[in-house]
């Protein structure tokens, strides 16, 4: 456990490219996108569609490979492992959260969280595990499926599952998404205790302001490059910063 | 993982049973197969444990050639007086078992095959009368105790009895229990005296066995030495009670070995044709559930877990297929058994007998075909990227890769090749077989590979005239057909297979109707022909001396069948038995070289050739041969015959005259008898008396004139062709669950669609409309697939046979009828998924995430 534990930056991207399709039609989804995503922060990615912020996600997590440019996750640099590597890697040392559709339909929520450790064939620290589900507020829902559960505490189940194996660094795509104000604001409220009270790394790529508001850094793309990394202020002073950015 | 992939079969029972339920069929077909022989073999085991139990020593003819289809000739009776004789011998009886036909009160026969049995003394009769008393004069008889009651006997009727010599009254004084049971493996058997029995098994002076007990003390297998030595030089096999037994089972499991062959090859068409669904259902669910395999990856399965998962499926579904098979077997023997019955074969009801290595195959051969059809999908399944997990939309269909038509087209050729060495080859009717069934397996894969490809266009052949007739739905159809060619193309292929093989025997079935035709128009001469009513029997030569003796009546020429062991040849060869004088007058014979006044120069040692024999024969040779009845005779050839090239009814083998054949083969009964009326006699006439002449003393003869012969051998042909056709009615059943699932799935997958349709305005008849005709298109892509493979199929085999005289010929009417219902039963696969679509309600679709 010598790589990166205690060092400053968990991710980083250099020089990141990606490209779609090749000759004239050819798209630059990114286009040289170098940030350090910093150890126990909270950074939020925005950007107008097309801007680039998913892509730099998926790339950051391993789920694409990027046709320049190179990523280190937790002390790895991703484009030397193979497909078993990196699927232990995304195991064990990320978590997952998207818009819609984070869990199994046909298993219950508790069997969702634990889902990671289930498929590494570890049993969950029984401790560990009460106080998660304590955290994300689902005592009283831990047998029932997802398909009764609303979509907030769909997604409590799923930033629960992301956290289970206490990985290195949570990334989050739109989790807001789908939800109304009350339910979007325990999700990211989650999320800043999950950086507050468990030390994690959470990335959130998101287009709400006020959702970027709870974040402690800003990461702005436009047109595939940065755009913008500052400390991420307020609502107000974040739709400043896109508006600055541009359309 | 496990969890997932056992609780998601949970989540959908309905999917899961209706996957299942294409291998069930298969398996039940199998494991009905194996009771079915397994019951028949025990019962009569059974029978033969039991017959054998008072005998200490048996003795039983010789056989004189293992090939041999006709028994060998009886013992001599004098051997009895011999065998008491020998020291060590307490008792000794004589055995007979011969073929009669018992008739009920009304004249009809009890069952196709009856048989009587000789009364035997102590310890050797089985049968023990529970009412009224064994027979004792010649003219009394008794019945096994199911047979007098199944058919209201009484003690004091007069049972009709037909054998050997004609019909016989005789007096009923008992009915018997054959040791515990009322019947001997269900068979219906008359008990008269050994007299009698001899009298109506045309066994006068002989007998079919010698049963010896022997002296307290004595074992067994001594008392065999000494009536092998006594009996030294004689045509006679001597065992023991117990080795005689356990002989006769094994003669009949060679049998039923065939039998139960051709049975399994029907289940195993229907499995195959199981696996073709179920790699389609997997395919599609696979598809389906992208997202979710995706997002498994995501969270860290690796691809092993993966599949382990698709696989655990499989198997678990195959292990619920293989259950519900056994079931579905055991519900499936009593069908069996009346299809078979259907054809002739009379088959003994008792309690059904499942062994241990039915359930083992059935356990096996479902779980097996099951994972195996599913690999390829499960595989597919691995490479889903975990990035499709945050993908929205329906996956794209897969393209054909070059390499997947590059393999079609490998295995079409390599498959015909195959199907080719099968039918060229020189091999023995076994293995023949088996090398044009893995040919075809291979031609029939190659074959669905391919057909993606052809989808298209033939669905916009079916499609256009849909477009015209039923407009925006018609046309909705043909594009959702078209959408997933693969996905259509497999589930059209699993009814291609069954649908190939109904053509292939309906068109070889034709072509041998017509060939058969032919030849009887050809060759028939005479006016009639008396012959046995079941059409595979034969007539006692009394027949052919009381037609003879009916007035109007001018030639009667009678033909026989037997065969005979002609040294360094392979196989039997086929003996044909003329009256070399009256022949010509009734039948025209093909000569090759020499014609009908060679007949007259036959003499004693005389015979033909036929172009079946041999077509290196030449007049002069020599011929000796080993006859049934155990004679070394040696014949000249003198002339040379053509039948076997047009299909003759004499064709295929030597042509001995019939005095010959009674001397040195033992061979007396008549399979035809041909007749010409006396000129000037009035036909109408004639034909009557003769009719009335055999209802009375030979109510098992029938006559039939030229068109009468034609449809009884049509008859015969369509007898087994029904068969066929029930048999592979299961495969066709097992494709059409393939259409219900892909269409239950496809519109599962397309709710969302379907709603949008419904909420802008297409009602609730034109979506039920489009899932009909998309059930259409697909059952006609398979049914057209299937009629050019089954035409080719049937041109492949008709070549080696186009010597023998076999032209194809194309039954369109049948054909066509066959595209038709491939249509109507599209139609019917569609019913239930079709109200599914219907009843959508439109917000919950348009909804579904």
């Amino acid at each position: 456990m010598l790589h990166g534990m205690t060092a400053p930056t968990i991710v980083s991207t250099t020089d990141l490219h990606r490209r779609y399709g090749e000759g004239p039609a050819a798209v630059d989804a990114l286009a040289g996108v170098s940030v350090d995503i910093a150890r126990g922060a909270f950074t939020a990615i925005m950007g107008a569609s097309g801007s680039g912020k998913s892509t730099l996600m998926h790339l950051m997590a391993g789920l694409d490979t990027p046709t320049g440019g190179s990523v280190r996750l937790d002390g790895v640099e991703i484009a030397d492992l193979d497909d078993k590597r990196l699927t232990e890697l995304r195991r064990d040392r990320v978590g997952f959260v998207f818009q819609a559709f984070n869990l199994l339909p046909v298993l219950t929520a508790e069997e969702n969280l634990v889902l990671p450790l289930t498929i590494a064939g570890r049993k969950p620290d029984a401790a560990w595990l009460e106080s998660l589900i304590e955290a994300v507020g689902l005592g009283d829902r831990r047998t029932h499926r997802p398909s009764e559960l609303s979509g907030g505490q769909q997604q409590r189940v799923a930033i629960a599952r992301a956290l289970v194996s206490k990985p290195a660094v949570v990334f989050a795509d739109e989790p807001t998404g789908n939800l109304d104000s009350n339910a979007s604001a325990e999700v990211l409220d989650l999320l800043r205790r999950a950086v507050d009270e468990f030390e994690q790394t959470v990335v959130m790529v998101t287009h709400d302001a006020s959702a970027a508001a709870y974040a402690d850094r800003l990461i702005v793309l436009a047109d595939g490059r940065v755009a913008h990394d500052t400390v991420a202020g307020s609502a107000d002073e974040i739709l400043d910063v896109m508006k600055a950015v541009g359309p | 993982m496990k969890r997932v992939a056992l609780r998601g079969l949970r989540a959908r029972p309905l999917r899961t049973a209706l996957t299942a339920l294409a291998v069930v069929l298969g398996v039940a077909m199998i494991a009905g197969t194996y009771i079915l022989t397994d019951t028949i073999n025990r019962s009569f085991v059974d029978v033969f444990a039991q017959a054998s139990s008072g005998t200490d020593v048996a003795i039983v003819p010789e056989k004189v050639d293992e090939d041999f289809f006709s028994d060998p000739p009886p013992l001599d009776q004098r051997l009895l007086r011999q065998v008491s004789k020998v020291d060590g011998v307490d008792s000794a009886s004589g055995a007979i078992f011969g073929s009669v036909s018992i008739r009920k009160p009304d004249g009809t026969p009890v069952a196709n095959e009856s048989f009587v049995s000789a009364l035997q003394p102590a310890p050797f009769e089985q049968f023990r009368f529970v009412e009224g008393r064994a027979p004792r004069a010649e003219d009394e008889i008794g019945l096994d105790q199911a047979t007098f009651d199944d058919h209201g006997f009484k003690l004091g009727d007069r049972v009709k009895i037909v054998g050997e010599q004609g019909a016989r009254s005789l007096e009923l004084v008992g009915a018997a229990r054959f040791g515990d049971i009322s019947s001997p493996a269900g068979l219906p058997v008359a008990i008269t005296t050994l007299p009698t029995a001899q009298s109506l098994s045309g066994r006068e002076g002989e007998l079919d066995g010698i049963s010896v007990s022997a002296a307290d003390g004595l074992s067994p297998a001594l008392l065999r030495g000494r009536v092998r030595g006594a009996l030294r030089g004689e045509p006679v096999a001597v065992r023991t009670g117990s080795e005689d037994a356990a002989a006769q089972a094994a003669d009949l499991e060679e049998d039923f070995g065939f039998l139960r062959t051709a049975l399994l090859v029907f289940g195993g068409i229907a499995l195959f044709v199981g696996a073709f669904v179920i790699y389609n259902t997997f395919s599609i669910t696979v598809a389906q559930r992208t997202r979710e395999l995706a997002l498994l990856r995501m969270i860290g399965a690796t691809r092993r877990q993966v599949l382990r998962s698709v696989v655990l499926e499989a198997a678990v579904i195959g292990l619920i297929a293989s259950l519900l098979g056994l079931l579905g077997g055991l519900a499936l023997v009593p069908a069996l058994r009346g299809l078979l019955g259907a054809i002739g074969a009379e088959l003994p009801s008792t309690a059904s007998v499942i062994a241990t290595r039915t359930i083992v195959v059935a356990l096996l051969v479902g779980v097996v075909v099951t994972v195996i059809a599913s690999l390829v999908p499960a595989l597919r399944a691995t490479r889903i990227a975990p990035i499709a997990a945050l993908r929205d939309g329906l996956t794209a269909a897969p393209r054909a890769g070059r390499a997947r038509l590059v393999i079609a087209l490998l295995l079409c050729v390599a498959g015909a090749v195959v199907v080719a060495i099968g039918l060229l080859g020189d091999a023995s009717a076994g293995s023949a077989a088996a090398t044009l069934g893995a040919g075809s397996v291979a031609v029939f894969l190659g074959v669905a590979l391919f057909s993606p490809q052809l989808v298209r266009p033939i669905a916009s052949i079916v499609g256009a005239p849909m477009e015209r007739l039923a407009g925006v739905s018609g046309r909705l159809a043909r594009e959702n057909a078209t959408r997933n060619p693969a996905r259509t193309a497999v589930t059209a292929a699993a009814l291609m297979v069954g649908v190939a093989l109904v053509v292939f025997v309906t068109i070889f079935a034709a072509g041998l109707q017509g060939s058969i035709d032919r030849a009887v128009d050809r060759a028939f001469a005479g006016d009639l022909t008396v012959g046995a009513k079941s059409g595979f029997g034969e007539t006692p030569p009394a027949v052919a001396a009381a037609v003879r003796r009916v007035q109007g009546v001018g030639a009667v020429s009678s033909v026989r069948f037997t065969e005979g062991r002609i040294a360094k040849e392979k196989s039997t060869t086929q003996v044909v038995g003329i009256d070399p004088r009256t022949i010509a007058r009734t039948y025209k014979l093909r000569w090759k070289q020499g014609s009908d006044r060679t007949l007259a120069r036959l003499g004693t040692d005389g015979i033909l050739a036929d172009t079946g024999y041999s077509k290196s024969a030449r007049i002069g040779d020599r011929v000796p041969m080993l006859t049934p009845a155990g004679k070394r005779v040696t014949y000249v050839i003198r002339g040379l015959l053509d039948e076997g090239s047009e299909f003759g009814l004499l064709g295929g083998g030597l042509v001995i005259p019939n005095e010959r054949l009674a001397a040195d083969f033992d061979a007396t009964d008549d399979a035809f008898v041909f007749l010409r009326y006396a000129p000037g006699a009035d036909g109408a006439q004639v034909r009557d008396a003769i009719d009335r002449t055999l209802a009375q003393s030979f109510p098992d003869a029938q006559t039939r004139d030229r068109e009468q012969v034609k449809e009884q051998q049509a008859g015969q042909i369509n007898q087994v062709l029904y068969l066929i056709y029930a048999l592979l009615a299961l495969s066709l059943i097992v494709s059409l669950f393939g259409i219900v699932n892909t269409l239950a799935l496809s519109i599962f997958e397309r709710t969302r669609e379907l709603g949008l349709l419904r909420a802008v305005g297409m009602s609730r008849r034109q979506v039920k409309r489009i899932v009909r005709l998309e059930a259409v298109i697909t059952s006609l892509i398979g049914a057209l697939l299937g009629l050019v493979l089954g035409v080719l199929f049937a041109l492949a085999i008709s070549r080696p046979l186009e010597a023998d005289g076999f032209r194809l010929t194309f039954p369109v009417g049948t054909l066509v009828a066959l595209v038709i219902g491939a249509a109507l039963a599209g139609m019917l696969a569609s019913l239930w998924p079709a109200r599914r679509a219907a009843r959508l309600d439109v917000l919950r679709a348009l909804a579904y995430e």
